[in-house]
Formats: C-alpha cells, structure tokens, sequence
C-alpha cells in the first residue's frame, strides 16, 4: 500500500510543478505569445475637418479612397465561383490583370509590368487611389492576390469656386495652401489605435476591444463666404478680365455693418481638385498676399481724413490746375484741362490730383499717416491669412513720413506710392460705409467640433471710430457724385439704388523704380448711399483694350447689383442729396 | 476494556449493615448504535445536489458561450454591411454634391433654355405696388453667361450631367407675343405679423 501512494504522490507532484510552471513562472511570456497572435492591431482614422461656407454648402470634405496593392509572389491562377453556381471556375493571372485592367481603366501591360517587376516580393502598389465605386468593382473581382488599404483623400465639391480662400492639401494630405493651411490645426484629425483579439476566421472576439488611442475627427471651419455670390463674381470677374485682355483681377465684397467678408474673388483662381491646370503664381490668395498701388480710390481715404480733421469739408474750393508743382514734386491730373474751380466733391467726383494734393496741405504729414494707421493701412488685416501681406505706407522703409520725399508725400494722397491688399481697401471703405466705425476684418466663424464647442471663434468687436459719423456720410455723399455724374455713371447705375463708387487708375511700377506703361484699374464703392449696407472693390491688372476705371465698372455693377438682390436691400427712398462739384 | 478498579467493601469501619461484596460491574457500556444508516443518506444527496450544480453551471457558462460567439459573427456581419452601406452612402455623397456645384447647375438651367434676369423688380406687398419696370430676361441683357472654362469644377469632368436640351423654340410655328405683365388674380396675400 504505501508503494501506491508514493507513486500517486509522485504523479500528482509532477502535475503540481508544471501548473505552477505555467500559471505563475511562464504567465507573462505565454499570454504575451498568445495575445500576439489572435489580436489584430487597426488604426482608426480621425477624419479631417469640413470647410464651409455662411449657408453650411461644403467647400472641402475629406473622403475615403482605396490604395491598390498586390501580393507578387502569389500571383497565380485561382478559383473563382462561377456565375450560374455550378462550381468553380479556373482562373489564370493574365485574365485577371485583364478584368482588373478594364475595372481600373488602365492597360494590362502597365498591371502587369507591376506585378511582375519582383516576383519574390510580398508588396506592389498597382494603384494609389480610386474612388469608392472603382472599389466595390475590383473587390467583386474577387482576385486573392490583391490588398487594399483605405486612406483619406480631400474632395472640393465646387471646385474653383472660393478655390482662392479654401487652399489644397498635397498628395499625401498635408495642407499646402488657403484656410486648409491657415486652419489647419483646427482641421486636423488625429488617428487613433484599437487592439482587437480575434478567432481564426477573423471575427472579433466580443468584448476584447481595447481602445489604446481615441481617433478625434477634425473640427468644421465656417468662412463668412457666400459660395453662390463668390461664383457670380468670379465668372463677372473671368468674362471682364479676358474681354478687356487685363492680366488677373480681384473683387472683395464686405458687409458694411460687420466687416465680414462675403466674396473675395480673383481671377484666375485655383481648382484645388485640379492644382496643375493653374500657373504657380495664382495658386494663392492674391486678395490676401498682393499688394498694389490703388491710385485714386484712395482719394476717399484721403478726403476722409481731411473733412475728419476738420481741414476740408465737401464745399471746400480749390482752383485746380493740369499741372501742381510744390517743392520738388509734380504732379499732373489723368487729363488735360485748364484751371478748374471745383470743390472737394468736384475733386473726387472728376478724380483730380492736383485738387487733392492741393487740400492736402491743409493736414500735416503726421496727421495724414495717423489716419492711415488707423484705418489699419500698412498692417495686416485681422484675418491672419496663410501669406498675408500687409502693404506698405512708407516705402522705401523710413522711419518715418516726414522723411519722405516731396513727390512721394504727394503721390499718397492719389494712392500711388504706397502699396495695400484688395482685402485692405475693401476694409477702409467698409469703414468709411459704417458711419466711420471700422470693424475687423473676418473670414472665418470659428472652428466647430464634433461635440457642439465653438473654439477660435473672432473676440466680438464693436468695432474702432477712425472717422466721425459725418466725416463718413459726407465722403459717402461725395462719392455719389461719381456715380450720378462722373464719366462713368451710366455704367454704375443700379435702378432702384443709390451708389456710391470712386474710380481708380493707378499707374504699375515697371520693376525697377519707375512707372512703366501698364495700368491697374479700380472701382470701389457702397450701396444704398442713404445707409450703406455692402462695399464692393474691384480690381483690374493690365487691362488692354480699356485702361480707366471704365474696365471695371462693369464687373462693380454687376457684382453691387446681385449682392443687393441677394441680400433683398430696399431700394432707397430718400433721393440724393447731389453736393455740388464746382463754386 | 475497562480499567476502573472495583473498590471491595471493607469489613472494618464499615456500616452494621455490611454489605457483601458485589460481582465486578461494567461502567461502560459501548453506545447503542441506533441511527446509522439515517445519518449516511444526507451525504450522497449533498454530493449529488453540489455535481449537479455544477454541471448545470457548466452547462450554462457552455450555452452562453455559444450564444455570444454566434453574436460575434453577426456583429461581423452587420459591421461588414455597415461598411458597404457607408461606402455606397459615401459614392452617391459625392456624386450628388459635384452635381450641386454652382457649375453644373447653371449649365443645367442653360441647357433648359433658362435665363438669369439682371432687372431686379419688387413688389409691394402691403399695398401690391411694383416698384421698378419688368422686362422679360433676355439673353443679351443677362448679367453673365456661364462659361465653364473660365470658374471650371474638375469634378464635373469629362462631361457634366446635363438636362436634355429644349427643342428651339423659334422653328416653331410664331404664336402671338404673350403680354408680359401678368395680373395678380385675387386678394393678395398680407403677411402674418402677430
């Protein structure tokens, strides 16, 4: 008897060793092996944020797309059910890289020349992307040498429409340009990882998911763009540029009571679906990252701070020669004419610069740049565009504008010899529109996440007084001159509404110091002139056929009249007040 | 065994009445075994009751198992359909919003034989005044003409989904011209203020 137990104990004592041998010496190693090979290991992808427009119409949306690769060394023949049930059918590589080819639109060969360059490797990438429809296709193939990968692409529904403002990614997805840029760390998602355990056939064991890292979608951007008046101008603008043979062109819409920038279009813009079809050069926001001298839509600006200054008002008269020489400086009007008595309305009305130059000695150097500054010239806008240049008030960076010279002195008070952006221009007029008060300038509403938060959303403003209230309204009424009598009226008539608008043709520096041949014509101005409600610049580069600011009036009339009709403005009711332009 | 000594009366010192010396007696008894078999039966019924349980236990934990690896696979599946519904989903999303495109709808609505009216006329509605002068849109008085090559959508490439073409209207037999003003029939309607 005691025999038997020895050898039972004995049994039982082996058995002892190996189950502490295996629970508790070898655990770790054991569970790590097992782990290892039934979880599956997935990267879930945070999607890239939305870019949309004031009404929520998508201008960017990210979108899933399949990369196409294949396994070489198992390319071979196959089986494959038949169609009617009746069993397998046999398959051979080459009729397969044929269906796959026809699927895919490309040529066997190409399909082919791939999947045989290696055929000892593990990974041929036959294609880096196709859409979802090209997908289902090639999966219903059911080729088993074949992998797909999914990957994020980024789509632009309306293509070069607001394509300016809205930018592109690369190929690999990393913003390059427009709000894709400028946003991006709003827009970004980021990916996330999950480990799952799984059974042999690849089913999920329930319950084993472990989330290691929450993928976070990217967070949606609202610009205050009107997608519908963006197109509008945009084909307004492309038909005016390429009827008028001019090299590129900008329109800014702004509401007047907000600052908000409704259109900025320029043309040619980019198809950011299409990014090669456009010149490198135009790829950008040139409303944000170009500067230009405006020429005498500035004469407003300049107007302005002398009737804000209390040096002028619009019955001011001045006997305004061809020709004004002060100092070293001369300067010459846009046309020949003897010595003309107008008044500061007459001034801006016939676009005078000896009138202007002329009233402004009334103002000191500093007095004029102090307007300049506050109506936030010489600096970027609040925007914080990707690019943004913020123009330059004293060129030749001096210190100052006393140290200017005479000519130059002169010249700012027509707008040539300083430089600003479309956005800029558009903005002082928005401020001269809004009673003087001048808001900050906004493209975007802010970044929305998925859980509802507004983040980034522009600081509520009241905005900053630069001029007073009937410093404003007279400039307005000045302006309106221009549209009822200037040599440009019959084109700015919008029935129903009173205009106001200020023509421009500023001479283009030719590159090296001087003024070369080429014009930049521009029209800028506000409707209804009894309260203004939308500002509209224009401008045109290099016209040809037509150098005035004849060249963009059209466009500024088309462009004024739908954003009223858009917006249902009520025509005016009280009629104008017509200041008189000569003593 | 018992070992307890049997004390024997003594003669000396003891009570007149002397007892006489009684047969060794047995203080112990062995206790009368009267319920064995009462006391064996509760232990097979609690063995059997415990296994029962157990295998019941296990039974459940068996089913239960099964259940939810059957789940599991049904999970799969709907989640495989999930993907394919969000697919599809995601195709015809992107369809229908290249189609919404402001492009594709103005070379709809040209095709159609539409055209955009620039004069902007109001009505009155509190008292039906028209305020400005309707005309009929006309193509030569239309404030843009979409071209496509100058705003283009690649997206719409090669060609964009077009309405079919209206048939030329002006082959047709010349009817009278249709009075272009048309008179508002009934009360008009007041807006609904509170």
């Amino acid at each position: 008897m005691t025999i038997a137990v020895l050898i039972i104990v004995a049994v039982v004592s082996v058995f002892c060793v190996r189950l502490v041998d295996i629970q508790i010496v070898q655990a770790d190693s054991l569970n790590a092996t097992s782990l290892a090979s039934r979880s599956d290991s997935t990267v879930t992808l945070g999607t890239r944020g939305d870019i949309v427009d004031a009404n929520g119409v998508v201008l960017a949306t990210s979108i899933l797309r399949y990369a196409i690769e294949a396994d070489p060394s198992a390319v071979a023949e196959f089986d494959r059910p038949a169609a009617d049930g009746s069993g397998d059918v046999k398959v051979s590589a080459d009729q397969a890289i044929g269906e796959l080819a026809s699927v895919m639109g490309l040529d066997p060969a190409v399909i082919t020349a791939i999947v045989t360059a290696d055929p000892t490797s593990r990974y041929a990438q036959i294609s880096k992307s196709v859409d979802v429809s090209t997908y289902n296709a090639i999966r219903a193939l059911d080729i088993p040498w074949l992998y797909y990968k999914a990957d994020q692409s980024r789509t632009y529904p309306d293509g070069s429409v607001a394509g300016n403002l809205v930018g592109f990614v690369g190929a690999d997805g990393t913003a390059l340009a427009g709000t894709e840029l400028t946003q991006n760390a709003c827009l970004a998602g980021s990916d996330g990882s999950e480990v799952t355990e799984t059974g042999e056939d690849g089913v999920a064991i329930p319950g084993s998911t472990v989330t290691l890292k929450k993928a976070v979608d990217g967070g949606k951007v609202q610009l205050t763009i009107n997608s519908d008046l963006q197109y509008f101008a945009q084909e307004a603008l492309a038909q005016r540029v390429t009827e008028v043979g001019a090299e590129s062109g900008t329109v800014v819409v702004t509401e007047a009571k907000t600052g908000k920038i409704l259109t900025a279009a320029e043309y040619p813009t980019v198809d950011p679906n299409n990014i090669d079809a456009t010149d490198p050069a135009y790829r950008g926001a040139k409303v944000f990252s170009d500067p230009f001298e405006p020429g005498s839509t500035f004469k407003s600006i300049t107007a302005a701070s002398l009737i804000d200054a209390g040096a002028a008002t619009p019955a001011s008269q001045v006997l305004a020669p061809y020709e004004y020489k002060s100092g070293d400086a001369v300067i010459h009007d846009s046309f020949y004419h003897p010595d003309m008595r107008w008044t500061l309305t007459g001034v801006i009305e016939q676009s005078s610069n000896t009138g202007i130059s002329m009233l402004s000695n009334n103002m000191s150097v500093d007095q004029r740049w102090d307007y300049m500054n506050k109506f936030h010239l010489g600096k970027p806008t609040e925007v914080g565009f990707v690019g943004e240049d913020s123009g330059d008030i004293l060129p030749g960076g001096v210190s100052g504008p006393t140290q200017l010279d005479d000519q130059t002195v002169y010249n700012t008070t027509f707008g040539q010899g300083l430089t600003v952006t479309a956005v800029q221009m558009a903005s002082a007029y928005q401020a001269i529109a809004n009673n003087g008060v001048r808001m900050p300038v906004q493209l975007f509403e802010g970044c929305r996440h998925d859980d509802g938060t507004v983040t980034d959303a522009p600081a509520p403003s009241t905005g900053e007084q630069v001029i007073s209230p009937q410093a404003a309204q007279d400039t307005v009424h000045m302006m309106e001159s221009v549209a009822t009598t200037g040599y440009a009226a019959d084109a700015l008539k919008i029935p129903g509404y009173r205009v106001s608008a200020k023509t421009g043709t500023a001479e283009m520096s030719n590159g090296s110091g001087a003024y070369g041949g080429a014009y930049l014509t521009s029209m800028a101005g506000m409707a209804p002139s009894d309260d203004p409600q939308y500002v509209v610049s224009v401008t045109i580069r290099k016209p040809v056929t037509i150098t005035s600011g004849l060249a963009a009036a059209p466009v500024f009339q088309k462009v004024l009249s739908q954003v009223l009709k858009t917006y249902r403005v009520q025509p005016s009711t009280v009629p104008a007040p017509n200041l008189p332009t000569t003593y | 065994m018992t070992n307890l000594a049997t004390v024997p009366v003594s003669r000396l010192g003891s009570p007149a009445s002397a007892p006489a010396i009684e047969p060794r007696r047995r203080w112990l008894k062995p206790a009368p075994d009267s319920m064995p078999r009462q006391r064996r039966r509760p232990r097979i019924v609690y063995a059997a009751v415990a296994i029962g349980g157990i295998a019941i236990i296990a039974l459940a934990q068996l089913l239960l198992t099964i259940g939810l690896s059957d789940g599991a696979y049904q999970v799969s599946a709907q989640q495989s359909k999930l993907k394919d519904l969000s697919r599809t989903n995601q195709a015809l999303s992107e369809q229908l919003t290249a189609l919404s495109s402001p492009q594709n709808l103005v070379q709809n609505a040209q095709t159609l034989g539409m055209v955009a009216n620039g004069n902007t006329v109001y009505l009155r509605l509190s008292d039906g005044a028209v305020l400005g002068s309707p005309t009929p849109a006309s193509a030569a008085n239309a404030p843009i003409a979409a071209d496509q090559a100058l705003v283009p959508n690649s997206l719409l490439q090669p060609d964009p989904v077009v309405a079919a073409p209206v048939p030329d209207v002006s082959s047709a037999p010349p009817t009278a011209a249709p009075d272009p003003s048309v008179p508002w029939q009934g009360a008009l309607p007041s807006p609904q203020t509170h």
